[in-house]
């Protein structure tokens, strides 16, 4: 799908619908919106779903999601997912290095001084009302949701 | 056939202008017609940097609005006779001209010249959109900083918005021992973020300094590593295959270069 060509506004696509949060059985079969290009500095994506970027989020790019959030590729910008609220949201990367993460009403930064340099897909989820970043196994504990 | 470029950047003081007059001089000195176009209106530099102030009688402001004939406005350089400036204007601002004047004005200027090269102004505002209005290429210009990077890859996705696809990339004022030492981003590091192909890159060079002053072009000084990496950066222009320079005498940095040229 090539959604640059539908309801591009500007720089940012909106599909964003303002109300009440999603019920989280619903995540699931929740709308996702594939992104097939780079997001780069200025540019972002508010989706009311999931979000797949099939390339980079670049610093000073933003996506936010109702639901998860998955980027093929580098994710060096700011993201959010669950953004209605959802705790339950994860956002996974091949390259996690996002300037800052939330998710639901979490706001995470990567520590000042530390210089993680992992080359492999990694994974952010709440756990036990903590951010939480794990290397992603495929069939862990909870896909899909 | 004639191409429009733009040189653009979105940051200021990472050598737009520099770069407009070399590519410029270095293409006029092969022996093409070029015009160079400084679409920075109220902040005019490009004549200076080429010598050229004194000269200058009608501005493109002038030509928009039907005050002169092109012709008058354009000057020519006093080096090389098939480099011409068609000169900002230095008293009005940027809403003077509109981005469709601008397209008028490169379909105008394309059929008398064959390179029509655009210095576009800081910024995205409207100086950007009138810059970029007529130009069929782009190359965007970045220095070796992290914020200069960010707009780069800002200005990536306004080209691309406004279909001009594939901009090509030149990394301006990199220090080879710097790099090596980690204290500054390598051109891998800027590649990785800005995802485009690379035209050249620039070594952090005094001759930049002492020619721009004098209004001179560095391109035509044979000693100088800046001056080889402009006339590299023109014959790629002219869709020939040169290799990346060595910017220091061990192998080292050469190596990695190679790998980035490979993997285009």
């Amino acid at each position: 799908m090539d959604y640059s060509r539908r309801g591009i506004q500007g720089n940012s696509v909106s599909g964003y619908v303002q109300g009440s949060p999603p019920d989280q059985d619903g995540l699931v079969d929740e709308n996702t919106i594939l992104v097939q290009r780079t997001l780069r500095s200025g540019q972002s994506i508010r989706y009311n779903g999931n979000v797949v970027v099939l390339g980079d989020v670049n610093p000073g790019a933003e996506v936010t999601a109702s639901g998860n959030v998955i980027v093929m590729g580098a994710l060096r910008g700011l993201v959010h997912a669950g953004a209605g609220g959802d705790e339950n949201a994860v956002v996974l990367a091949f390259r996690l290095r996002p300037t800052q993460l939330r998710i639901a009403n979490h706001i995470t930064r990567p520590p000042d001084n530390e210089e993680v340099d992992a080359d492999l897909p990694e994974m952010a989820r709440i756990k036990d009302g903590v951010v939480t970043i794990e290397a992603f196994q495929a069939g862990g504990e909870r896909q899909g949701r | 056939m004639s191409e429009v470029i733009v040189v653009t950047s979105g940051k200021g003081g990472v050598g737009k202008t520099t770069t407009t007059a070399n590519i410029g001089t270095g293409l006029a000195a092969k022996g093409y017609k070029v015009v160079l176009v400084d679409a920075d209106i109220g902040l005019r530099n490009l004549d200076v940097v080429l010598g050229l102030e004194n000269r200058i009688v009608y501005d493109i402001v002038d030509v928009t609005s039907g005050n002169c004939r092109l012709r008058q406005a354009l000057i020519k350089d006093k080096r090389l006779d098939g480099l011409h400036l068609l000169p900002a204007a230095q008293t009005k601002d940027k809403t003077a001209v509109s981005p469709d004047q601008m397209r008028d004005l490169c379909e105008e200027l394309k059929k008398e010249f064959e390179f029509v090269i655009i210095d576009c102004p800081a910024g995205i505002e409207q100086g950007f959109r009138n810059a970029i209005a007529g130009a069929e290429k782009a190359v965007v210009v970045t220095t070796p900083e992290v914020s200069a990077v960010r707009d780069a890859d800002r200005i990536i996705g306004l080209l691309e918005a406004a279909e001009l696809r594939e901009p090509k990339l030149i990394i301006n004022r990199i220090r080879p021992r710097m790099v090596r030492q980690g204290d500054m981003m390598s051109i891998e590091d800027i590649i990785d973020i800005l995802a485009v192909d690379l035209l050249g890159v620039i070594p952090e060079d005094e001759m930049i300094v002492i020619t721009t002053n004098r209004g001179e072009a560095v391109v035509l000084d044979q000693n100088s590593k800046s001056g080889q990496a402009y006339r590299n950066i023109t014959r790629r222009i002219l869709n020939e295959d040169v290799p990346m320079m060595n910017l220091e005498d061990e192998g080292g940095f050469f190596k990695r270069f190679k790998k980035i040229i490979g993997l285009k």
